[in-house]
């Protein structure tokens, strides 16, 4: 079996956000709409704190409460863990959105263009299904989907990687297959200690993050007396 | 349908080119992925930035100006509308030419002396990968005024970039970080302008165990992945520094401490300097004396005989000191000490405890991270660099923008300098490198800059300042010659001069100087002064006084606004370019490869009538009748490579125009050829197809250690006698010609800089501003990310909404406390007041990474005419300053920073 999954080590994200660019271009999705994004977080309090880059995205989760809710069926997962939408089907009625507890989920209706009118780009590359759909990160399905005819593999060539794994410039996402021990992904959950978002929701998220530890603040009083 | 990758680079930012892919289905762009087959070779596994994956919305920008235009309206102003009117490419040649031609028969200069031609290449060096042959076409012309700057010396590491070339060819300084194992980084940004090959290489680095810390007054992109932030005081990072030398050679053992044996042999610490604070030199040769403790006397630094070095004491000895003008200002018998026992001295001072008072920084902080970059020099450590052993030195001070340009740089450039060379990690394995020489000739090759010059030291070809040499001339309308003697004279030097001065001195002359009159014509290409530099107003009346303006124009922009001429040329995915990647360059590129990369046209926004950069530049040169020129200009190698060597000839025929496909392909050839010693020869379809040729570049090139010493040179540091003597020499020039106002710059000409607060200087202009400094409770900073919106990026639709995502890029940044007791919110509307008189409005941001005293403005919007960039309500500095002498400190460079108050708007 496959188990597409991904690895986040959000402890060297610099916030650039050349993932959500890339995503975004690699998939046509309208202003405004992220299937991939780098949240801007701080902890603690001036002095002591930490600002932290945490990218977010789709979960794939295995328990997806987004399928559950949707009463067309259009929201499925695959067997390889994949989650995904037929925007043929979908009627747009946005359960799904409100059901996804990580706000994953993002309803194109109408799909607006950047600079007003649409660019040769836009018309060319946008999928006009998605067109009152819900719509979200689909691991790049395309990409991942082309290892079959190409004899490439996920993670590791990045002609069937998703495409925001091999635009990141700091090395923080990876992307493989959790059934397979040697698989990139694997090794580095092995090695490093990791967890995965809202875990209590018992979602079983396919996206692994790793930080250096907890995230720690500084405890020397680095600020001289007023 | 088969997708075709087509392979060219972008160049939007300095820390490329990134080498990347436009995947075409037939014949439109569908995507930008990387290079992957560069991935290997390149430093950051040929990964790519944000910007890049823009350039196909850029290109399709539906705002583009989309034929050559004609303003009909000769009055020029912020509010006039230049009424313009399309024209034919031929009717817009013609027109540029006819004034060419007009301004070569009265003669390249006008009656004042200066350039007839001014050209603004804006968006610091990044118009180098764009501009095409346009660089033919200005060597063809003749003397060209590059002094009008639209950021540099602001925006730029400006001190940095003279001293830092002065002291070891490092235009830009970066950490040897595939070695480093400590950096102090005063306010580096390499996270948001350091490119990809920065971030892959510090994230890599922090995987292997590399420590960061950031001082930094906010906590920036590059914070957020530090081991620690330390929220210094804005400017106080000089005060850092010196209690960091205080430490090392006061309250530790500096036997231990420092890499004497570096110290003594690399540096000029055992150099003896009389009472007059000059060298003592020995007569006859006039070589600078040391002090022989074991022989017990004074000989010439570079006598063979020498038995060791004393850095220490005091001692008797004859000679002389040679002061300001070769005078001789002592001889005979005088008390000398080694540099090193003066800085010890100097030093003495600036214990923790008085930092701390400045820099907001605890003591024991100071101390702790003292020791820790002493421990990390791992002072005697040696590593092997293909088959050399060196020493291995892993610390690294990083400095950025706001700390290395305006006051207080000189201070802070010379302090990480002495530290670096304090524990050895000057130049050596895991320390502190230059990555590019942009003012020393070659500008492409760092090692061949270093030649033997006076006095043990490099040779500097600064510019004169002796009697009888020194001379105010008009080669460029900032002076660059008479009043900077370290930006040297070379092709970057205008540019790098004082820039403020030619827009400042052409609004205000000054006193017993000569007047800066408008050029006849001005071009400007990828900038936008008017909202990149500062002072708007001032810059909007020189750009009115200026009788013929040519902009090259992507969209209507608040610069081009005043232009005669506008000509859009192919843009960055449409024009053809072969350029130069890899060896080592800036930010933080060390490469083990040197070659050059192709931009060919992979996407063409065929609504827009553009014309390639080269064909402009070709067409302009032969209707204004200097073709053979222009041609001959390619020959020599202007495009990079010559196209006529003994070995091989791919010249052009200097009467004949050629397209921008035959240029580049002979280019192609040259280059190929050259790089691979005449194996390949590879013309461009070969490039069309492959997109770059790459060498080996060996890694002891990344290092000036080794040719130092087999050069037997020392780089001059820490004391500064021959820059003292300079700046003693310039104020006698500027006072025989009762010029006083330079008298504050030349304060920095001094041996060793000393502590003054930087933010004092800021005060007295808002005292002269008639307004009082304690009005004003904030500094405000800027900051950048890697998205965020520049120049070249400005109207990209793309880029403003993935920027936004990131704190302070639609708001000013304010410390939250500070914020709540205002009755802030987030989002919240405020006005700001600035001292200049001058108001804006915007969103704010409370965040807890910001000191109580500061809020940053990230970014340059506040765009009224640029299309996307308009619709975003932002506060930019430069809007709010406005220049002044008092605010330029000895390199002609200034800082984003200003005193404001803020309210919120109900």
């Amino acid at each position: 079996m496959t188990h597409w999954a991904m690895v986040v080590e959000a402890y060297k994200c610099t916030g650039c956000q050349t993932c959500t660019t890339a995503c975004k271009v690699e998939n046509a999705t309208p202003p405004g709409v992220y299937w991939r994004r780098v949240l801007d977080l701080e902890v603690g309090e001036y002095p002591n704190v930490r600002r932290v880059f945490l990218p977010t995205q789709c979960m794939h989760c295995e328990d997806p409460p987004c399928v559950s809710v949707c009463p067309t069926g259009a929201s499925r997962r695959r067997d390889d863990g994949i989650v995904y939408i037929d925007y043929d089907v979908c009627a747009g009625c946005g359960l799904c959105a409100l059901s996804c507890p990580y706000g994953a989920r993002w309803l194109i209706k109408p799909y607006e263009f950047y600079y007003g009118e649409p660019t040769e780009y836009e018309l060319n590359k946008f999928d006009r299904r998605m067109e009152g759909a819900a719509s979200k990160c689909t691991f790049c399905m395309h990409r991942v989907d082309r290892a079959g005819e190409t004899g490439k593999k996920p993670g590791v060539d990045p002609e069937v990687t998703p495409m925001c794994v091999n635009a990141c410039p700091a090395g923080v996402l990876h992307f493989g297959d959790l059934d397979d021990p040697e698989s990139e992904v694997s090794r580095i959950l092995r090695s490093k200690k990791n967890f995965r978002l809202l875990e209590e929701l018992r979602t079983k998220p396919s996206v692994y993050y790793v930080l250096e530890g907890e995230i720690v603040l500084p405890t020397e009083q680095v600020a001289a007396e007023p | 349908m088969v997708v075709k990758r087509v392979p060219t680079y972008c160049y939007q930012c300095v820390s490329g080119p990134d080498l990347l892919y436009v995947m075409v289905e037939d014949g439109k762009p569908i995507g930008i992925e990387p290079n992957y087959d560069i991935s290997d070779k390149h430093p950051a596994r040929g990964r790519i930035c944000a910007k890049a994956y823009g350039l196909i919305h850029k290109t399709y920008n539906p705002f583009r100006i989309k034929s050559p235009m004609r303003r009909t309206n000769p009055r020029k102003g912020i509010s006039e509308d230049p009424k313009w009117e399309e024209i034919t490419w031929d009717e817009a040649l013609d027109l540029v030419a006819a004034k060419l031609r007009e301004a070569r028969a009265k003669g390249l200069l006008d009656e004042n002396g200066y350039p007839r031609l001014a050209v603004t290449l804006g968006e610091a060096g990044t118009p180098m990968g764009y501009y095409g042959s346009f660089n033919a076409f200005l060597a063809a012309w003749g003397p060209v005024d590059y002094s009008f700057g639209s950021g540099q010396g602001v925006k730029c590491y400006h001190s940095e970039h003279l001293y830092g070339e002065y002291w070891h060819r490092a235009f830009i300084v970066a950490a040897d970080s595939q070695r480093t194992k400590l950096v102090l980084s005063f306010g580096h940004n390499d996270n948001a302008t350091g490119g990809v090959n920065s971030i892959w290489k510090h994230m890599s680095a922090k995987d292997r165990g590399m420590k960061w810390i950031q001082f930094e007054p906010h906590m920036s992109v590059t914070a957020a992945t530090a081991d620690e932030w330390i929220p210094i005081r804005p400017k106080s990072d000089g005060a850092f520094m010196l209690a960091m030398m205080n430490v090392m050679l006061h309250e530790m053992d500096w036997r231990e401490s420092t890499d004497v044996d570096f110290v003594k042999r690399m540096t000029n610490a055992p150099y003896l300097v009389g009472p007059d604070g000059f060298y003592v030199r020995e007569k006859g040769s006039g070589k600078p004396l040391v002090w022989d403790p074991v022989e017990g006397r004074a000989r010439a630094f570079d006598d063979d005989g020498i038995k060791d070095f004393a850095l220490t004491g005091e001692y008797t000895v004859e000679g002389f000191e040679m002061g300001p003008d070769k005078e001789t200002v002592r001889e005979g018998e005088m008390r000398a000490k080694p540099v090193f026992e003066l800085l010890r001295e100097h030093v003495k001072p600036y214990t923790p405890e008085w930092a701390s008072g400045i820099t907001d920084v605890d003591p024991r902080t100071i101390r702790r991270i003292t020791r820790e970059f002493v421990e990390s020099a791992s002072i005697g450590a040696t590593t092997e660099v293909e088959g050399l052993q060196l020493p291995l030195r892993p610390v690294a001070i990083l400095t950025g923008r706001g700390v290395s340009n305006g006051w207080g740089a000189y201070l802070v450039v010379w302090a990480r300098t002495v530290l670096g060379a304090l524990v050895g990690a000057l130049e050596t394995p895991g320390g502190m490198v230059g990555a590019t020489t942009r003012l020393n000739k070659p500008m492409h090759d760092r090692l061949a800059t270093v030649r033997i010059g006076e006095d043990g030291f490099m040779a500097q070809s600064l510019n004169p300042t002796g009697k009888g040499l020194w001379r105010i001339d008009s080669k460029s309308r900032n002076f660059h010659r008479a009043l900077s003697p370290l930006v040297l004279d070379s092709s970057w030097s205008q540019a790098l001069g004082p820039s403020t001065i030619a827009w400042y001195f052409m609004d205000s002359p000054a006193q017993n100087w000569p007047r800066v009159t408008p050029p006849d014509i001005y071009m400007i290409f990828r900038g936008n002064p008017m909202v990149s530099f500062m002072d708007p107003d001032l810059i909007a009346r020189d750009l009115s006084r200026m009788p013929f303006m040519v902009a090259f124009a992507f969209t209507i922009d608040e610069t081009n606004w005043f232009a005669d001429v506008l000509l859009p040329e192919a843009s960055d995915l449409e024009g053809l370019q072969l350029f130069a990647i890899g060896g080592t360059s800036y930010m933080e590129q060390l490469w083990d490869y040197i070659g050059v990369a192709l931009r060919q046209p992979a996407a063409v926004n065929r609504q827009v009538n553009s014309m390639d950069m080269t064909d402009i530049s070709t067409e302009l040169a032969a209707r204004a009748g200097f073709l053979r020129e222009y041609n001959e200009a390619i020959n020599r190698g202007i495009l990079g490579y010559p196209l006529k060597t003994p070995m091989y000839d791919f010249s052009l025929d200097p009467e004949r125009k050629y397209s921008a496909e035959e240029i580049w392909d002979r280019v192609c050839r040259a280059a190929t050829w050259t790089l691979s010693g005449g194996d390949e020869v590879h013309g461009l379809d070969w490039f069309r197809e492959h997109g770059f040729y790459l060498a080996r570049f060996s890694r002891l090139n990344w290092y000036l250690h080794p040719l130092m010493v087999a050069k037997k040179l020392r780089y001059e540091v820490p004391y500064n006698e021959r820059l003292y003597r300079v700046g003693r020499e310039l104020e006698r020039r500027l006072h025989e010609i009762g010029v006083h106002w330079w008298d504050a710059k030349l304060d920095e000409y001094t041996p060793f800089p000393v502590w003054e607060d930087p933010l004092d200087k800021w005060d007295e202009w808002v005292r002269e501003l008639g307004e009082d400094p304690r009005e004003y409770p904030f500094w405000m900073i800027s900051t950048k990310a890697m998205p965020q919106l520049g120049s070249t990026t400005v109207a990209n639709a793309l880029l403003a909404d993935v920027s936004r995502l990131i704190a302070g890029q639609r708001a000013l940044l304010m410390n939250a406390r500070v914020g709540r007791a205002m009755g802030l919110r987030d989002w919240d509307e405020v006005l700001v007041e600035a001292p200049t008189g001058k108001t804006a409005r915007g969103f704010v941001q409370l965040r807890e990474g910001v000191r109580p005293d500061v809020v940053v403005a990230s970014g340059q919007l506040g765009n009224w005419l640029t299309p996307v960039a308009k619709d975003i309500k932002m506060i930019n500095i430069n809007l709010l300053t406005k220049m002044s002498m008092t605010t330029l400190d000895g390199t002609g460079s200034t800082a984003d920073l200003l005193r404001v108050r803020i309210r919120r708007v109900d």
